[in-house]
């Protein structure tokens, strides 16, 4: 079907004048596969589709929503009875915002899964550091992207967990303070907070596209690893991606719309882990609630903050904690990539998903003098990890490669 | 030699250019990132005035100053005893430890451990020092109000519910508490008897 698309006069016509036939040849129709790919593999071509999914649904709640903290006659927020509006009023407004706000939680699904098949195959390894690094600052962007939406509905959640946020950074020396204020844009979070967030939380997902293309990009510079993590023979062991790839990924999507649909249309809130029971509530700057807790996808980073006393050093370490998976392609030495040929790596990785989820749970229940030692705990997996591996390859006995997928 | 280029000028005029239009590119940051500082109306609403005389004894009454919260307590005399005998478990039990927790007018030390200008009325900033929750009230001592909530030996203040700060009933933070400093006071002056303006 493609073939015929491209030898259309019109697909000529600008092929001619744009060279976009041997872009598509080269990126898509003709891009060169390794054929052993497993299903780890589609949560790249996922992870576009969610961020698709966000940017269209984002822009028609867009068009109903309002950032605003003023008060109205009903004694709600102008912007918290928007949202309420786009729930019972708007035309399919239900269906747009549970889409949107199921769609958030699923993207990191999807990028947690894409990152942790990235760590077990070793695909940040050479030549594939930079394309790891990028691959950070998606997240970043995609942490930060999140933060700003979850304010927008002005609810007891979105307030409180910015008054937590925007505190962490009165924790920085010195300039702590001032980049408190550029965030907030007053004395506390309030409307001026709320006006900006809603600014950044559209520009976000834009960058975001474009660095996804880089991403991308660098991708077929490097070309994709696969399950062995062995370099392949370009001629002999791929298949095009096209149709072997486009069809696999597509499989991929069904799977997953069947369960994003399962989400949206019978249980959009996922009892309280996609929008927080809380949240329900309209934002009310004299009572804090009586447990609060970030959305599930950023509670291991908030239990790591949590597991300090010194409030400078929880942050520095939160911080650190991400900042150190930029630093990751450099510190493991080990010539061999994929965890199938690595058995003391294996054990460090699988033991260190362990910690991530532990880390998740503690940061997503109210903390008890037990969860917090088990969260301390995880948090010291989690360092140790990164601290251990520029010294496995000393000792670690890889098993055989093979020669070829 | 009269064709070849004069190197160290054209670096001098490299380094130059890139150096003005890095200035320049400063200067244009300026107006941006001043209009994401608060904005002249915003500080314009800074003051507010409150009749204290309409929080009984032993009550707590949140009010907001500046969009923040902010506690009055009227202290009892039972109150005011339980803040003493606990110096050991303080962080810094006579508020000196950076400006936002003192004021000009703890000018002795009964006002730098009370706290406040009259001794009653204790009037800080309601927003815990590690990230900003609003701490819960737990004004009796012991556990038997508040069960395992507070410690054994708990002489009665707020109990942080985010990550479990506590603070005495001069509102400063007790040892182990996440958050380093006593709750802020604020610019507060009494233009009557009953009359407190903040700000
Ligand atoms: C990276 C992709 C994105 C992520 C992860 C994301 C995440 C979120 C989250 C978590 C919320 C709060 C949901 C709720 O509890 O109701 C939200 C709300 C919102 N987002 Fe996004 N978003 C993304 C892209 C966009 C884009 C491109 C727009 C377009 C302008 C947009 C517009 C909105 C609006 C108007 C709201 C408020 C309505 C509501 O709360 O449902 N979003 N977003
Ligand atoms: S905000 Fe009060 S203990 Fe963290």
């Amino acid at each position: 079907m493609i073939d015929k698309l491209m030898n259309t006069a019109v697909f000529k016509w600008i092929d001619d004048r744009s060279n976009i036939g041997s872009i598509i040849r080269e990126h898509v129709t003709e891009y060169p596969t390794p054929r052993n790919l497993n299903y780890m593999w589609n949560f790249g071509s996922l992870a576009i589709t969610v961020l698709v999914l966000q940017i269209l649904t984002g822009i028609f709640l867009a068009m109903y929503y309002k950032p605003s903290a003023a008060m109205t006659i009903g004694g709600y927020t102008v912007a918290f009875d928007s949202v309420e509006r786009i729930m019972r009023d708007v035309n399919f407004g239900w269906l747009i915002r549970y889409m949107h706000a199921v769609g958030a939680s699923a993207f990191f699904v999807v990028v947690y899964m894409h990152m942790g098949r990235g760590l077990y195959y070793g695909s940040y390894k050479n030549p594939r550091e930079l394309l790891w690094i990028i691959g950070v600052v998606i997240l970043l962007i995609m942490q930060g992207a999140a933060f700003f939406g979850y304010l927008l509905p002005w609810g007891q959640m979105s307030f409180w967990g910015a008054v937590v946020i925007t505190n962490l950074f009165g924790a920085i020396p010195v300039l702590g303070d001032f980049i408190g204020q550029l965030l907030v844009g007053g004395f506390a979070v309030g409307d001026p907070t709320l006006n900006r967030f809603f600014s950044l939380h559209y520009l976000f997902p834009l960058l975001l596209a474009a660095i996804v293309g880089g991403h991308i990009h660098a991708l077929h510079v490097v070309h994709s690893n696969n399950p062995e993590g062995i370099d392949i023979d370009h001629d002999k062991e791929t298949i095009p991606f096209h149709p072997y790839y486009t069809i696999k990924d597509a499989f991929g999507v069904c799977v997953f719309l069947l369960a994003y649909c399962y989400f949206v249309f019978y249980n959009p809130s996922a009892g309280g882990y996609f929008i927080e029971v809380d949240n329900y509530v309209p934002a009310n700057n004299l009572q804090t609630p009586a447990h609060i807790a970030p959305v599930w996808y950023l509670t291991p980073w908030y239990t790591i903050l949590r597991s300090f006393e010194s409030k400078l050093l929880g942050v520095i370490m939160m911080g650190a904690s991400l900042a150190i998976l930029f630093v990751l392609p450099f510190l493991d030495r080990s010539k061999v990539r994929s965890a199938r040929y690595r058995p003391v790596y294996r054990q460090m990785v699988i033991l260190f998903f362990v910690a991530v989820l532990t880390l998740g749970y503690c940061g997503h229940a109210s903390a008890t003098p037990v969860l917090k030692v088990v969260g301390q705990i995880a948090t010291a997996v989690y360092f140790g990890f990164f601290l251990l591996l520029p010294f496995v390859h000393k000792f670690e006995k890889t098993k055989p490669e093979p020669e070829g997928i | 030699m009269a064709d070849q280029p004069d190197q160290s000028r054209r670096n001098f005029l490299y380094v130059a250019s890139a150096g003005l239009g890095g200035i320049a590119a400063g200067a244009v940051a300026v107006p941006f990132i001043g209009s994401m500082l608060p904005a002249a109306d915003t500080l314009a609403a800074s003051k507010t005035e409150f009749d204290i005389s309409t929080v009984a004894e032993g009550q707590l009454v949140v009010i907001q100053w500046q969009g923040k919260p902010v506690f009055v307590v009227n202290r009892t005399a039972d109150m005011l005893e339980r803040t003493k005998g606990h110096e050991d478990n303080l962080k810094d039990p006579n508020s000196e430890a950076i400006d936002a927790v003192q004021a000009g007018w703890m000018d002795t030390p009964e006002k730098r451990t009370l706290r406040a200008i009259k001794p009653e009325y204790l009037i800080v900033v309601a927003s815990c020092t590690h990230l900003g929750c609003i701490p819960l009230f737990k004004p009796t001592a012991g556990q038997k109000d508040w069960g395992e909530s507070v410690p054994s030996d708990w002489p009665g203040g707020w109990h942080c519910p985010c990550h479990g700060s506590f603070y005495d009933l001069s509102a400063r933070v007790m040892n182990g508490s996440p958050a380093p400093f006593n709750l802020y006071v604020m610019p507060y002056k009494y233009t009557s008897d009953s009359t407190v303006l903040i700000g």
